[in-house]
């Protein structure tokens, strides 16, 4: 399993904009992508309904993990999403 | 199949109608939206479930097969007014049937602030194939019917 850890940089947090971004993205690999916080359960990356329920807020780190072809670029482009105050 | 019914009164304008591409452009999810009287009100919980997200601005209620989630906003960037114009009448976690009161607010005020009070009520993780009985642009009640999602 490949991780990223990353703090959450939007200012309204892993909601509306930035996990619609987020989601759309993951939605496009093909392999199974969970984010959580450190220590918590994971959940599915491709779920609008589970990113909301997560509540990620700015300043908190979650981690972003898959596994297979293509994991570390898809993993680098959703850290980068997450990383930016969109 | 899950009956969604319409979290204010006032008048169905569809997803178009929101003055944010973000939901006009379904980003977040299919659904529509209504333009809410401009008087004091409460807005209810749109399906029996239970509260995932309440915050002042929007809330996520979850069905009791626990995977159509629909979320309601109350406005467009009300986030900016950090609860401020907002009453909580549930708690997150809670238990609720549709038509249950969830927060006090008023869409006038929200107007005069120069924000838009329109209320998208999206259904999660849903494709648009999966909504149907969709209501059309018009007046509805508060718990009126607003789209089936199957």
């Amino acid at each position: 399993m490949i991780e990223r850890k990353v703090t959450v940089e939007s200012k309204v947090g892993l909601h509306a904009r930035p996990a619609a971004l987020f989601v759309q993205t993951a939605a496009k690999a093909p392999m199974e992508i969970t984010v959580a916080k450190p220590g918590g359960i994971p959940v599915n990356a491709k779920s609008i309904l589970s990113l909301l329920a997560l509540d990620a807020r700015r300043g908190e780190q979650i981690v972003i993990s898959a596994d297979g072809e293509g994991a570390e670029q898809i993993l680098d482009d959703l850290a980068a999403l997450v990383a930016e105050d969109a | 199949m899950t009956r969604v019914l319409a979290p204010v009164r006032g008048r169905v304008v569809g997803l178009a109608g929101v003055p944010d591409p973000l939901f006009a452009q379904a980003m977040v999810g299919p659904g529509t939206a209504i333009d809410p009287v401009r008087e004091p009100g409460e807005a209810v919980a749109p399906i029996d479930g239970r509260i995932v997200k309440l915050r002042p601005h929007c809330y996520v209620v979850l069905g009791a097969e626990g995977h159509h989630g629909i979320l309601v906003y109350l406005g467009v960037d009300t986030v900016e007014l950090k609860g401020t114009g907002f009453e909580l009448l549930a708690a997150e976690g809670d238990r609720v049937v549709a038509g249950q009161p969830l927060i006090r607010w008023n869409p006038a005020e929200v107007a005069a602030g120069g924000r838009s009070p329109v209320c998208p009520v999206i259904a999660l993780d849903a494709g648009i194939e999966a909504l149907s009985d969709v209501a059309v642009p018009g007046d509805i009640e508060c718990g009126g019917a607003l789209f089936t999602w199957t």
